[in-house]
């Protein structure tokens, strides 16, 4: 696997979430103003969104977990030597590959589930469970992404050079 | 083992993983799910994390998350931080320090229609610090009101951390975002007040601008109508002021979200880029805090099985030390812990544990929220770690960490004072939500 | 010997609500019949998960005894929302009994992954508006109603009216905000999420009754030895269903005369013919239920809701 040919692929999957954050607004705006102006309701709007919105957090969180992007602490991290912050940097990536595997895994089973159940949406009576199967793409998406990060983390770190991350939360 | 050991077992484990910089949410779902497991059982712990990760995910309020950092994004972008500065400056600028109070004033205009106190640093770094070192200010004052006008992003509405801390303790984010209002207003004043007597005391520290004339001053003014018409129509609606369309606070994210972006287009002011980077900038953060509300709810189902809650409110109610004494030690404990942790995980790991001794304490919940946030924003400015001062740093590259804390402690004694007046007079927080409109 | 067993027993309503006490009542009946083996703690306000999982959690043994609303899920549980259909029972006590002892042969199939313990419905209830007097069925075109379930849903959808989703804590909230005119609430819960501050126009009549069950963790269940299995089929069964559905109709009931007493409230009866007007608007709603269940194949339609309406006969609460 070439490394413009990773690039680009992580790329992608960040534009395809960014691409539903668009659409999660859009989708209030548009209902809001339909209520507000013809009293119409979009049929279902309310569970599209909310599955739009499942949609963009996993696919998000592909992109995210790449980019070392999550909450940390990082009081030990930023006070010991280079060599203790790769081997920080490694166990960390190591305990996120595992612990979004298995997030990964239950979700698949969640999925298969919605389908078994014939869970339905509120006004259109249409099957939920197509939704849930591209957010949980996201979620494997997830796992792709977090492997190629330990990969390069261990064998090429230099092309993880990370700056401490502004993280635009609180 | 018995559950209080493994509760406690639990929280050193998860200390152990943050420290190690495991991503806070990652760390507590692997803990609770472990815990979890061994109290009930693996089958359903593993059953617990796919039923969390996708319930949370698709529950329609939280999505008041996203649209809000994507109105942020969106207003960040924009470049509306100029004109609000610049508008502040027209009327202040002239005064001993008065490049300070006008930061801190359009770091408050930018903080009525931005939920995020570190953006509001961000964004004053680059706009409001070139300027004040231009005019000779000292790099630590001029860093130190920064860090300290960028909390302003959290207490006044729409703030992302008083959302989630509703989402968390099921209280109306309507009412918390205009419970905000008032102290936000206050501790702009403080703030400013802080700045002159600080002018007063030490002429020397900080210069004077030049008066501008009124007629610049006032087209300095007009400016600024697309943050003032944004603020009107979001908070507004979520107020319920006369004439304007009412929302939840997902759907005031939501058109806020599409306002901005709206006004950013017409105006010129957002390109391809800038609508492309605002749009990653909001599903990243999103995305991250996602995963620590994922995470802690998984915790917390561990959490309600050990009892730990019930538990904690057992010993510090026990402990004789009346409401307040009580008050005082939780606000000691966030204070230290506001060394560790940036504020969004510190509210979302402690307050399903505290929120119960609160409302048992009989404490307002709209009250606490708004005294919880005040002192995990005051953990983002107060050495040894704190997060706005972490940002600057990143956008102001040639100072020391050291001097900005020094910058910093005038507004921490500051912060101080103002969480005192806010716990002795309740009204302050609770008046506007009681009048909202029925 | 037995082992010892402690439950956990998770609801979604607050711990004020009449539910906690019932299902604790519970927990104290099972505690005495089995001699003291199965102990029980109930954990209310979504502490173990939300609301619409209450199913799977007792079927992944998250949780050993829950709380589920089976509307919650439309296309899931297609045969118990027969329940759910507009003008079908008149009062709580009886209706739990009916629908309880109508449902058991088909929660086998259609609650197949639990030990399926027994259904409820709480009292009869209808519209509570903040903008209009809701009389006729046309009456609902153009509002925007929070539906107490799937059922209600397609009715209001089918009278050209709009539907508002929210979760029961967050209703007075989006009537203040305009965003819904009008919900279907049971009016002692009005009281309690102060809802009852927010509307003021309020129907009574049997329009519909939303249906509940509990169900527990079948592996927990099979665990247990035969005497204490008894101690839970002895409060599993359709006179518990009753004194469950009692227990809460009482509560639901006593809310009736206090909206009646606040000033700010217009509460109205129906007259024959209207409410013949709504029995006739609410026939399609039956065929849209049969072609549910036919779809997902557990049970004949037809059959099984002549059934329910003779159990409903039968224990004095078929509406009239
Ligand atoms: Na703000
Ligand atoms: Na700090």
């Amino acid at each position: 696997m070439s490394r413009a040919w990773m690039d680009r692929f992580i790329d992608t999957i960040e534009w395809i979430a960014a691409a539903f954050v668009g659409i999660v607004a859009l989708n209030i705006f548009l209902a809001v103003i339909l209520r507000n102006t013809l009293s119409y309701n979009i049929p279902d709007s309310f569970d599209i969104g909310r599955m739009l919105l499942g949609i963009l957090i996993f696919w998000g969180i592909a992109a995210t977990s790449y980019r070392g992007g999550h909450i940390t602490v990082d009081l030990v991290w930023a006070n010991v030597g280079p060599k203790y912050k790769r081997m920080i940097d490694v166990f960390a990536t190591l305990v996120l590959l595992f612990v979004v595997s298995v997030q990964t895994w239950t979700l698949f089973d969640k999925v298969r589930g919605t389908y078994n159940d014939n869970v339905l949406t509120f006004d259109m009576h249409m099957p939920t469970w197509p939704f849930f199967a591209v957010a949980w793409a996201g979620d494997g998406a997830a796992v792709l992404l977090i492997a190629i990060r330990t990969y390069r983390l261990i064998f090429h770190p230099e092309e993880m050079q990370e700056e401490p991350k502004i993280k635009a939360v609180e | 083992m018995s559950t209080d050991a493994v509760a406690v077992l639990g929280f050193v484990a998860l200390f152990a993983l943050m420290l190690l910089r495991v991503p806070v949410g990652m760390a507590m779902g692997l803990v609770g799910v472990c815990g979890f497991g061994y109290l009930v059982g693996f089958t359903p712990a593993l059953k617990l994390v796919g039923q969390t990760s996708m319930r949370t995910v698709t529950d329609y309020t939280f999505g008041v998350i996203p649209m809000f950092l994507l109105m942020g994004t969106f207003v960040s972008n924009s470049g509306m931080s100029q004109e609000l500065f610049r508008a502040a400056n027209g009327f202040v600028g002239h005064l001993r320090g008065g490049l300070g109070i006008a930061t801190v004033g359009a770091c408050g205009g930018f903080a009525a229609i931005c939920g995020s106190s570190v953006a509001t640093a961000a964004t004053f770094s680059a706009v409001a610090y070139p300027e004040m070192r231009r005019f000779g200010y000292p790099q630590s004052f001029a860093t130190g009101v920064i860090a300290a006008g960028g909390t302003l992003g959290a207490m006044l509405p729409p703030s992302t951390v008083l959302a989630v801390y509703g989402i968390i303790t099921e209280q109306d984010i309507g009412k918390l975002f205009i419970a905000g209002i008032i102290p936000g207003i206050l501790a702009m004043t403080m703030y400013m007040l802080t700045i002159a007597l600080i002018g007063w005391f030490r002429p020397d520290f900080l210069p004077r601008g030049t008066p501008i004339p009124w007629r610049e001053r006032f087209a300095g003014l007009k400016s600024i109508w697309a943050p003032v018409l944004l603020f009107i129509f979001v908070i507004g609606g979520l107020y319920g002021l006369p004439f304007l369309p009412r929302f939840t606070p997902t759907e005031a994210g939501g058109v806020g979200a599409t306002g901005a972006f709206l006004i950013g287009l017409l105006t010129g002011r957002l390109n391809k880029e800038k609508i492309l980077a605002s749009l990653l900038q909001a599903t990243r953060t999103a995305a991250a805090v996602f995963t620590v509300l994922i995470g802690a709810l998984i915790f917390g189902y561990f959490l309600t099985v050990t009892q730990t809650p019930q538990k904690v409110t057992e010993l510090l109610t026990g402990l004789g030390l009346g409401p307040y004494g009580i008050l005082a030690l939780i606000m000691v404990m966030y204070l230290v812990l506001g060394c560790l942790m940036d504020a969004m995980a510190m509210i979302i790991l402690t307050v399903p544990i505290i929120f119960p001794v609160i409302t048992h304490l009989g404490f307002d919940p709209i009250w606490f929220g708004i005294i919880i946030v005040m002192t995990v924003e005051l953990g983002l400015i107060h050495p040894p770690v704190g997060m706005n001062v972490f940002v600057i740093k990143s956008v102001v590259k040639d100072v020391s960490f050291s001097t900005i804390f020094r910058g910093v402690i005038p507004f921490v004694v500051t912060d101080l004072i103002r969480l005192v007046i806010l716990i002795a007079f309740p009204m302050l927080a609770l008046w506007l939500p009681t009048r909202m409109a029925g | 010997q037995e082992k010892n067993f402690e439950l956990k027993i998770s609801h979604w309503v607050p711990a004020t609500h009449s539910l906690q006490k019932a299902l604790e009542d519970w927990a104290a009946a099972v505690e005495k019949d089995s001699g003291g083996t199965i102990k029980s703690k109930v954990f209310p306000a979504q502490q173990l998960g939300k609301a619409f999982d209450h199913y799977d959690m007792a079927r992944d043994g998250i949780a050993d005894v829950t709380y589920v609303n089976p509307g919650y899920q439309p296309g899931r549980f297609p045969i118990i929302g027969a329940g759910e259909l507009p003008f079908l029972m008149s009062e709580a006590k009886g209706g739990s009994m009916a629908l309880d002892a109508w449902y058991r042969k088909y929660a086998e199939k259609e609650m197949k992954d639990v030990k399926f313990c027994l259904a409820f419905v709480h009292s009869p209830s209808s519209f509570h508006s903040r903008t209009k007097k809701i009389v006729v069925p046309d009456d609902i075109k153009g509002m925007k109603i929070r539906p107490a379930h799937a059922t209600m849903a397609n009715f209001v959808t089918q009278l050209g009216g709009t539907n508002v989703q929210s979760s029961a804590p967050e209703v007075r909230d989006i009537i203040e905000r305009g965003v819904a005119d009008a919900v279907t609430f049971p009016w002692g819960s009005l009281l309690l999420f102060g809802i009852d501050k927010v509307t003021k126009y309020d129907m009574e009549a049997p329009l519909y009754v939303t249906t509940f069950a509990f169900v527990i963790n079948k592996d927990k269940y099979n665990q247990m030895s035969d005497k204490q299995k008894k101690a839970i089929d002895n409060n599993c069964n359709t006179e518990t269903a009753g004194k469950v559905g009692e227990y809460w109709g009482k509560m639901e009931d006593a809310g009736i005369d206090k909206i009646k007493a606040e000033s700010s409230h217009e509460v109205y009866k129906l007259t024959p013919e209207q409410i013949g007007l709504w029995k006739k608007a609410a026939e399609p709603l039956v065929k849209t239920w049969a072609e549910g269940v036919k779809k997902k194949g557990d049970a004949d339609p037809d059959a099984a809701l002549a059934e329910l309406k003779a159990s409903l006969t039968k224990y004095n609460a078929l509406a009239q």
